[in-house]
């Protein structure tokens, strides 16, 4: 981000120098790489989105599964849904957990206006005109209490709108209405609403799964170039300016309560909007669509790129949703299991001789601890290996029981304490612990991961958070601050 | 509706809110000293929860305890509170410290990631069935307190007082001992304690042993008086805690005791009087009301801010 | 001072294209098989069934159960040729309906044994009903407007609602003779249409009513469980989890309440078994009924609700519906989906024979009602 203006060049004035060469310091980004980033530095930003909105567009071109166009149409989403939340929680700082409440609010608000609960069917254009300025009202009204509180007190309370929202969702189908007789259904409670218009403008009806994903990629589009015009404004810079310290901005004579407001209603109305998309995809609202799980998903995906940055929020978004969705492959997760496994010795061990040493040992470990296994107890090597040819070739090297569940259990549990012990030992001790932890390690998947594939899928996603933030605590895009606390 | 119901519910919602009030402290003590939402808390707690669960199926499962009672739930406690107060140091050191510079928001993410990582482990080592306590086959829930239509089972009476005794424990030792007093120090001004010779990381590490120990605790509490135990039950009931620990003015100690019961309490008498379907509504909006007229919790001291 | 920034959409650019190609190239495995190749639904080579159920989150107890049963009756029937390829929805609507397109793309999938919850069922309706449409069969979902007419690939195994409902509220009126009956519906697509089905019975016929609804994810119902008066003579909990139903069973006992709990058939489990209760279940009890003990001891695991048998009698209908459109060497959907109608398993381990109604509802269904004994044991009384 450019907090600081000055020319590029020469010392800077009324800049502290430690400060403004924090870009310089930092800026060992890319390694061998970095002559392709220098290159596609030039490019003006107009220029990528108008290639990364090009590429996804030609995603039903690649593929003619509808299953692949509906991932590209849920990570659009996501990243609608990220561009809105970075606007809040990014750029002004706000910790706002009542977020997918307007996400909420915005499809049901469109399911109830274009279906057949009200028996109300309003031209597409004019529900979702609706709903944006709705959401941005119920943002302005979820941002007042942000004039008197401020951090984590805020973060409450915008939790507790966002919870009293899935309750009113989930209970409003027998509410009494003074001027009604008996119970009136307004929600559809539990089993939500269904049967909804899909959007259909100037004519035109959406109805295929590629046409919503051109349609939520031009979406994406047009609130990707409006954040990025007002990123550069007076107001983005004021949001910022608010994020770093809001007594100084308001030292400054910055209407720092205005402000606040501003970016809760971009927020919610760009939540509502991606709101209405949602529910004309899915043909339907229900209350668990909108409930915490969410608000964590997305949370997740703007920490991880990088609170603050666009393209940061987004790669985020990508990241988090296309590999939840390659897991649920069993065949994919396997993949990816001995992949960053190879890719991590590969960077984290040196030099070569090491990584070669180990990797001999590790062969000649499992073909010992295989034999040896065979020689103890013949029930410990007689189990099936799932999976086709990899199994040919773990065959004779992995020990697989008849008993998988139990010893599968015992060797994850040993596997979390090995792991751990490892990143405490140091040296030659290190090394030698390295090859059967990683020999467990295949035993554990082979035995007992591969056979729950949903639940490893959740397992991975949380060993990945915790690594990444880790590796890099600012987000995968985002920029490391110096925090006055 | 009469007095005992009144009365009833003051105590449903007292088992209640002192369950609440023992998580809602190991995330204030954490957020004290690291200014840190240890969202990971309440997996802490079903960690608690299943090992209790272990210790009772040791010695024979609720339909054949083969020890003295009263043994059994010293044994439970003991091992749940040790077990779960390892399982925070571990999280700490592994999840938190790399992240002890980072800005405030990251270690949320690391949280969540470790609280994926433990429900999906207890998914996959105990299995989606939920266990049971089964308190009633060991424990005669008829003994207690009747007195005309009010019932208090022994077992309320038991977790109130322990929960009630734990708490007190924490006070004294907060504000009797060197360790308290080190506590104390590093919450005020990390730095300034390193400067004067306290061995922070030590602090550091003694208060997530000694807060997660306090979920392990809450969680076979809860075994105990609602028996239910699964890989999910964290979920909530973290939420539930740190909502008590902001209310009471996050960072204060009685605060978050404070919060705990008057959560339970306001849950007990708004189901009560009001509706059971709408409790979280009620419940959420008077809290808010609360927050606006005191914007730092019910204890909590309002910022200074440094410019 | 814009070099940060470039930086940052420079790297977008990258990341896009790399991503790009990483999901192109991870999916061309599901696009192999599905209508790209030219003869779409040839399927007998490798021939899948879908399985959509919760099997993380807050109802892994009943995704995890159906799952062991499906994958019980693929091997136990499957010949070692039809495969099971299992999807998390979590009891999401969103993931049913993503996971629902998954499915419906891969030509090899068939038939589909799930979704578990009635909302999923409304959110993969629409998918399923596309193109080559896909038949999927709940064991589960049991909300009545389903079987309607508007979902004509919609198959289940359980009875619906409409069944459910009226025996209850007949049984609560006519033989227990209920003067004032307590329902806690627990806030989920399941327990809430069965709630106001009882509850509008139950006041035709002049019983006095009381109405309160639970989330099912609390832990403690006691300050619930003090509403209930003294004229309270019934409790009616159509719930979705049995331990939470025996949670409400002791606290009533604790606090000296006498009213009788009647339970719906999610309260037939072993969680469940507070003395004196009543509850309606789907079929005979399960582990009685005689030739069953075979079936139960090959299961090998334990199993304490009965979210798991219907799904077993699901793929066993999905499996020979592919098996008979196998026989001739290539099958497609339509043909799976005529013989799923066609269906006659005889002595199904839910006790009588399976036939699906024009609509895809069993063929005379009918519920159950058993009074709960000591340690939980099952007596039927109607």
């Amino acid at each position: 981000m450019s907090e600081v203006e000055g020319t590029p060049e020469g010392p800077k004035i009324g800049v502290d120098e430690w400060v403004a060469r924090s870009e310089e310091r930092s800026g060992v980004r890319g390694g061998r790489l970095a002559p392709l980033y220098a290159r596609a530095e030039r490019l003006p930003w107009w220029a990528l989105l108008a290639a990364a909105v090009g590429v996804s567009a030609l995603v039903p071109f690649i593929s003619s599964s509808d299953y692949v166009i509906r991932v590209a149409v849920n990570t659009v989403l996501f990243a609608l849904l990220a561009l809105g939340l970075n606007v809040v929680v990014g750029w002004a700082g706000l910790l706002d957990l009542g977020f997918v409440a307007f996400y909420g609010f915005g499809a049901y608000l469109y399911a109830l206006l274009s279906s057949s609960q009200f028996d109300l069917h309003f031209p597409a254009l004019l529900s979702v005109s609706i709903v944006i300025v709705s959401s941005a009202l119920l943002g302005l009204l979820l941002g007042l209490p942000s004039r008197r509180l401020v951090g984590d007190y805020l973060a409450i309370v915008t939790l507790f709108f966002a919870q009293i929202y899935v309750v009113l969702a989930t209970n409003a189908d027998r509410i009494t209405l003074p001027w009604n007789d008996g119970p009136t259904d307004i929600s559809g409670g539990p089993n939500g609403i269904t049967d909804i218009d899909p959007i259909s403008i100037l004519g035109y009806e959406f109805g295929s799964t590629r046409s919503y994903l051109w349609l939520s990629l031009g979406v994406f589009a047009v609130v990707v170039v409006a954040l990025q015009f007002i990123n550069h404004s007076r107001t983005g810079r004021a949001w910022r300016a608010l994020r770093e310290d809001s007594l100084a901005a308001e030292l400054m004579s910055m209407p720092v309560n205005r402000l606040k407001l501003l970016a809760f209603m971009f927020g919610a109305a760009t939540a509502g909007l991606t709101g209405t998309i949602f529910a004309s995809v899915q043909l339907g609202v229900f209350p668990q669509n909108f409930d915490l799980p969410l608000l964590i998903t997305v949370y997740a995906m703007v920490i991880l790129g990088g609170a603050g940055s666009i393209p940061g929020v987004v790669i985020g978004a990508i990241t988090i949703n296309v590999s939840l969705e390659l897991l649920r492959e069993p065949a994919n997760a396997r993949l990816l299991f001995y992949v960053a496994i190879g890719l991590g010795l590969v960077t984290l061990v040196r030099p070569w001789r090491k990584l070669a040493a180990i990797c001999v040992g590790l062969v000649a470990f499992g073909i010992v601890a295989y034999q040896l296994a065979e020689w103890l107890r013949p029930a410990w090597v007689s189990g099936t290996i799932e999976g086709g040819r990899f199994a040919g070739l773990l065959d004779g090297w992995v020990i697989h029981p008849v008993d998988s569940t139990h010893l599968g259990n015992a060797g994850f549990i040993l596997l979390i304490v090995a792991v751990l012990a490892l990143t405490e030992l140091r040296g030659i001790w290190r090394s030698i612990l390295l090859v059967p932890t990683l020999y467990l390690a295949a035993f554990v998947w082979e035995n007992r991961l591969v056979v729950e594939p949903s639940v490893t899928r959740i397992l991975l996603l949380g060993a990945l958070l915790v690594v990444l933030m880790s590796w890099r605590p600012q987000g995968l895009l985002g920029t490391s601050r110096v925090e006055i606390v | 509706m009469d007095w005992d119901f009144f009365v009833q519910q003051l105590v449903n919602g007292l088992t209640l809110g002192s369950v609440y009030a023992l998580i809602a402290l190991g995330y204030t003590m954490v957020y004290g000293i690291l200014k840190l939402l240890n969202f990971a808390h309440g997996e802490v707690y079903m960690m608690g929860a299943f090992a209790g669960f272990g210790v009772l199926s040791l010695f024979g499962g609720a339909l054949g305890v083969t020890i003295n009672v009263v043994v059994l739930i010293g044994l439970m406690l003991a091992v749940a509170m040790i077990g779960t107060g390892f399982l925070g140091v571990a999280i700490e050191r592994f999840a938190y410290r790399p992240l002890r510079n980072a800005p405030r928001i990251a270690p949320l993410i690391s949280a969540l990631g470790v609280s994926f990582f433990l429900q999906s482990s207890a998914l996959l080592l105990f299995g989606a069935d939920f266990r049971s306590y089964e308190t009633y086959e060991y424990i005669d829930l008829a003994s207690g307190i009747h007195w005309g239509p009010l019932n208090i089972s022994v077992v309320r009476i038991a977790v109130i007082l322990t929960a009630f005794a734990l708490m007190f424990g924490l006070t004294l030792l907060v504000a009797r001992t060197r360790l308290g007093k080190a506590m104390r120090a590093t919450a005020f001004d990390r730095e300034a304690a390193a400067m004067q010779g306290i061995d922070v990381d030590r602090v550091i590490v003694a208060t997530f042993f000694i807060g997660s120990a306090l979920a392990g605790a809450a969680g076979v509490m809860v075994g105990l008086v609602f028996y239910k135990v699964y890989h999910l039950m964290g979920f909530l009931a973290g939420l539930k805690g740190f909502t008590a620990a902001v209310v009471g003015g996050i960072g204060s100690i009685p605060g978050a005791m404070l919060g705990g019961l008057l959560i339970g309490l306001s849950e007990a008498f708004i189901t009560g009087y009001v509706s059971s379907t709408f409790q979280d509504v009620f419940v959420f909006s008077i809290l808010i009301v609360l927050l606006l007229v005191r914007p730092s919790g019910l204890l909590g001291k309002a910022d200074i801010q440094k410019v | 001072m814009h070099g940060r920034k470039r930086k940052g959409v420079a790297a977008l650019a990258v990341l896009t294209i790399a991503s790009l190609a990483i999901v192109a190239s991870a999916f061309a495995r599901a696009d192999a098989g599905p209508a790209a190749t030219a003869a779409p639904n040839a399927g007998c080579d490798s021939p899948t069934i879908g399985f959509q159920g919760p099997i993380t989150g807050d109802a892994a107890f009943i995704g995890k159960e159906q799952l062991g049963f499906s994958q019980y009756a693929i091997k136990k029937l499957g010949g070692g040729k039809i495969k099971l390829s299992q999807q998390d929805t979590q009891l999401d609507p969103a993931q049913a309906s993503t996971t629902g397109t998954k499915l419906h793309a891969d030509a090899n999938v068939l038939a589909v044994v799930g979704p578990a919850g009635s909302q999923e069922v409304l959110a993969v309706a629409p998918i399923y009903k596309k193109g080559q449409r896909l038949p999927f069969i709940s064991g589960s979902a049991t909300r009545t407007s389903l079987t309607n007419g508007s979902i004509p690939n919609f198959f289940r195994v359980v009875p619906n609602d409409s069944v459910q409902a009226p025996t209850t509220a007949k049984f609560l009126r006519q033989v227990l003779k209920a003067k004032h009956v307590f329902i806690v519906d627990d806030q989920t697509a399941y327990s809430r249409p069965l709630a106001n089905g009882v509850q509008a019975n139950l006041k035709a016929g002049g019983v006095k009513v009381t109405r309160n609804s639970v989330n099912q994810k609390v832990t403690d119902f006691s300050s619930l469980v003090s509403k209930i008066g003294d004229d309270v003579t019934h409790v009616y909990l159509p719930w979705q989890i049995a331990a939470n139903g025996q949670i409400f069973g002791q606290q009533m006992k604790e606090q000296g309440k006498k009213a009788v709990i009647f339970g719906s058939d999610g309260l037939d489990s072993g969680d469940f078994k507070i003395q004196g209760a009543y509850i309606s279940a789907f079929a005979p009890d399960i582990r009685g009924i005689k030739g069953n003990a075979a079936f139960i001891r090959g299961y090998g695991k334990k199993f304490v609700s009965n979210f798991g048998p219907p799904m077993y009698v699901a793929t066993q209908a999905a499996i020979l519906a592919i098996q008979k459109a196998c026989a001739d060497g290539d099958a497609t959907r339509a043909e799976v989906q005529k013989n799923l109608r066609a269906t006659l398993i005889p002595k199904t381990p839910l006790g009588g024979n399976l036939q699906f109604t024009a609509r895809g509802d069993v063929k005379g269904a009918k519920f159950y009602i058993f009074k709960l004994g000591a340690g939980g044991k099952k007596t039927l009384v109607g």
